[in-house]
């Protein structure tokens, strides 16, 4: 009986482990699938379409790097994504990677939805490490973030319309006064019906962020004001310099009329990009570094997009936002791993992959290179680039508060009421202000 | 002796029908009383993005009350529900009687009318985005050509409230026709043949037998459509955004603006609170409106 017992608890054992031996290896080369988060839409326009385009193949080359990883896309809109992973992540709904924005750090930071990165960067070569955070905004994302690109913008400008209507396509406004001069003598009913059909100055004054941060705080900053201080934690843009900003964004639309009423509708894509595209626009404001690709897609630029040594602005040239502190809004996308997330390693794996010289020069939302080593490259020495490095050199940020969504959807809707009903200015802004400061002034 | 023997007795005597009942007592209260209550508590709350709360008392209704903007979001709310419930009962009504009526190709308006119901609401946003587009739309070119004005119908005030309330009325016409549709068919065919005989009229006969028998569908749709346009955030976001400015800012889109887009929990959830009045309020108003229901 005991030798029967003993050989049954053996046979056992022996069964045990075989099993173990072939499970092990099965389970270890069982996928981990990672969930990407992001927002590219390929409805939304050729932009996003490309977007789509890049990320698929991007999956395509890690997951053939890495047979054991899975990536799995998850989408949400471009504002909303943001919101999405706090949301989630007091909900308790994990995710892995996910395009985040800078200027909603603050918030991710007291919520705490966001992975510290700290111990991953700390395992980069040093080279490695000083190749990816030189940028200035490299200090808005880490260490919750790691940028993709830098954002940044400028003017965009139709050289053959430059020509056509007598001015030189090389010379730009280097002011404002200069800016709307050029704008009025641009704007054009080409057919004669009484309807402007070329609009000298394309701006955007709609329900989204993209007001406050590309065609509202360049403006402000001219006139030596801000959007928010930081000392007191109050909204600060119903100041001097903002009623002379708005006074000025205001005497576009309804007074010089170089920019069109309806450009407090719609999306941003719409107005600006697909406006751009369209023909309607001989200038247009707050252009972003991510839509070098569809410029060149539209064939009005040539071997810039992705970037060659002889690439040259054909149809479609730039010059840097002609305001005092030729300052637009600068920022990036980032990449940031949810804290929820079951696989931070190989979440991190694929950040790593991703910001990477060989994957970011295709990215067409990258905008500008992000890794120094990349600026080196002859295709990045070109007129065209040097602009839009200058234009990044004088890039500023969004104010660092938690509450930048509100203040975002503040200053839109007080632009909005302004432009459409012509309310007027100074009260209209003190208004919002009050409204925006009653609520949130001190955090 | 029976007054003595009052609620205990009768829910003792009765214990078993309301053994039955227990279960969706239960899950009424888990699913329906507990969200409820949570909701009112953290309207008296302040909640931090790391979910720490602090009592603040009427703190957030203090300060929502106190803000034009809010207070633009409440009327704005009244006069959605009012546009597309004004709109869209009488005239969904007149269509219930039609296609109740023996017409030739009757089944084919049927499905044609359900069209704008089974179509996504943020779909049918977009649609109505892209019509009153002022470079393509169609509505703006057709405005265009009656006027010879050209229009921007979402930067305008009005017009950009007349089109949620339009996108609105779009949706609601066929499910609310189809309701009163189905109720209008209940009514017995006697009673028709009984007023013809004593000589009523197609307006006696409607006023006297159709619509005292429909007050109760009536009553219900209404209910169910001020619901609906009532916290219908998502076709509004699509269409407009609440803009311009905050001018088609209703109630439902500041609370998914503020809840689920700023992620203030309390304020949402104090808007949220705020909702539920103006539901209450209407509620209230609809069943005095419409009196008892008749009964055949």
């Amino acid at each position: 009986m005991k030798i029967f017992k003993k050989k049954a608890v053996i046979t056992a054992l022996a069964v045990g482990l075989i099993m173990w031996m072939g499970l092990v290896p099965s389970l270890a080369q069982k996928p981990v699938t990672i969930k990407f988060a992001h927002f590219y839409d390929p409805a939304a326009g050729p932009g996003h379409a490309m977007c789509v385009e890049w990320l698929e193949k991007t999956r395509a080359a890690f997951e053939k790097e890495n047979p054991g990883i899975k990536v799995e896309f998850e989408w949400a809109k471009w504002d909303e994504i943001d919101i999405r992973s706090i949301r989630d992540y007091a909900a308790g709904i994990p995710h892995d990677v996910m395009m985040s924005s800078p200027q909603l750090m603050p918030k991710h930071f007291i919520a705490g939805d966001y992975l510290d990165l700290t111990s991953y960067a700390a395992k980069w070569l040093k080279a490695r490490a000083e190749d990816i955070n030189w940028t200035p905004v490299w200090k808005k994302c880490f260490p919750l973030g790691v940028p993709l690109g830098i954002h940044t913008r400028l003017v965009i400008y139709r050289r053959d319309f430059f020509e056509k209507y007598g001015l030189d396509p090389d010379r730009t406004p280097e002011d404002l006064d200069s800016l709307v001069k050029y704008a009025q003598l641009l704007t054009r009913d080409t057919n004669g019906d009484g309807k402007t059909d070329i609009w000298g100055l394309g701006s955007y004054f709609g329900p989204s962020r993209a007001t406050i941060e590309l065609h509202f705080a360049p403006y402000i900053w001219h006139f030596g004001g801000k959007l928010w201080d930081p000392e007191t934690k109050r909204a600060d843009f119903a100041s001097e310099a903002g009623v002379k900003a708005t006074r000025f964004v205001y005497d576009l639309v309804n007074t010089y009329k170089v920019t069109p009423e309806w450009a407090v509708s719609g999306t941003h894509d719409d107005v600006m990009l697909l406006g751009f595209l369209g023909g309607k626009y001989a200038m247009a404001a707050g252009w972003g570094s991510y839509w070098i690709g569809p410029v060149e897609e539209k064939g009005w630029t040539t071997g810039l997009f992705p970037p060659k040594p002889w690439g040259k602005a054909t149809v479609a040239d730039i010059f840097v936002t002609p305001t005092k502190p030729r300052a637009q809004f600068t920022n990036a996308w980032a990449l940031s791993i949810n804290k929820l997330s079951k696989h931070p390693d190989e979440s991190f794996k694929l950040i790593d992959f991703v910001v990477t010289a060989e994957r970011l020069i295709d990215y067409p939302d990258a905008g500008l290179p992000t890794l120094l080593s990349m600026w080196e490259k002859p295709e990045l020495q070109t007129d065209y680039y040097k602009k839009w490095l200058e234009a990044a050199a004088h890039g500023k940020s969004m104010p660092y508060t938690a509450h930048y969504g509100e203040l975002a959807d503040t200053v839109a809707a007080c632009l909005q009421e302004i432009l459409i009903k012509k309310a007027p200015i100074e009260a209209t802004l003190k208004k919002f202000e009050d409204e925006y400061n009653a609520k949130y002034a001190g955090e | 002796m029976s007054s003595k023997k009052g609620g205990l007795y009768i829910l003792w005597e009765y214990k078993l029908p309301y053994l039955f009942l227990l279960p969706s007592v239960i899950l009424l209260i888990f699913f329906l009383a507990a969200p409820l209550v949570s909701g009112i508590y953290m309207s008296f709350q302040k909640i931090s993005l790391r979910g720490i709360s602090e009592f603040v008392g009427f703190r957030n209704y203090r300060l929502l009350l106190g803000e034009g903007r809010f207070r633009n979001n409440l009327l704005f709310s009244v006069l959605y529900v009012a546009g597309n419930v004004g709109l869209s009962v009488p005239l969904a009504y007149a269509a219930a009687l039609l296609i109740t009526g023996k017409l030739r190709g009757i089944q084919f308006f049927r499905a044609i009318f359900l069209i704008p119901f089974i179509v996504t609401p943020v779909v049918s946003a977009i649609l109505f985005r892209s019509m009153v587009n002022p470079s393509f739309g169609p509505i703006t070119a057709l405005l265009e050509m009656i006027t010879g004005k050209h229009y921007i119908i979402l930067a305008d005030s009005t017009l950009a409230m007349l089109t949620i309330i339009g996108h609105s009325f779009w949706r609601s016409f066929s499910f609310i026709m189809l309701f009163l549709a189905a109720g209008i068919a209940t009514i017995p065919t006697e009673l028709y043949e009984a007023g013809k005989v004593d000589g009523a009229g197609a307006w006696a006969r409607f006023s006297h037998i159709t619509f005292p028998l429909t007050k109760i569908h009536l009553t219900i749709v209404l209910l169910i459509i001020t619901m609906w346009t009532l916290q219908d955030a998502e076709t509004v976001y699509a269409l407009t955004g609440g803009g311009p400015g905050y001018s088609t800012e209703v109630t439902a889109v500041r609370l998914f603006k503020d809840a689920f887009i700023n992620f203030n929990l309390s304020y949402g959830a104090t808007i949220g609170v705020f909702l539920l009045m103006m539901s209450a309020v209407f509620m209230v108003f609809y069943f005095k409106l419409m009196g008892g229901a008749e009964h055949y």
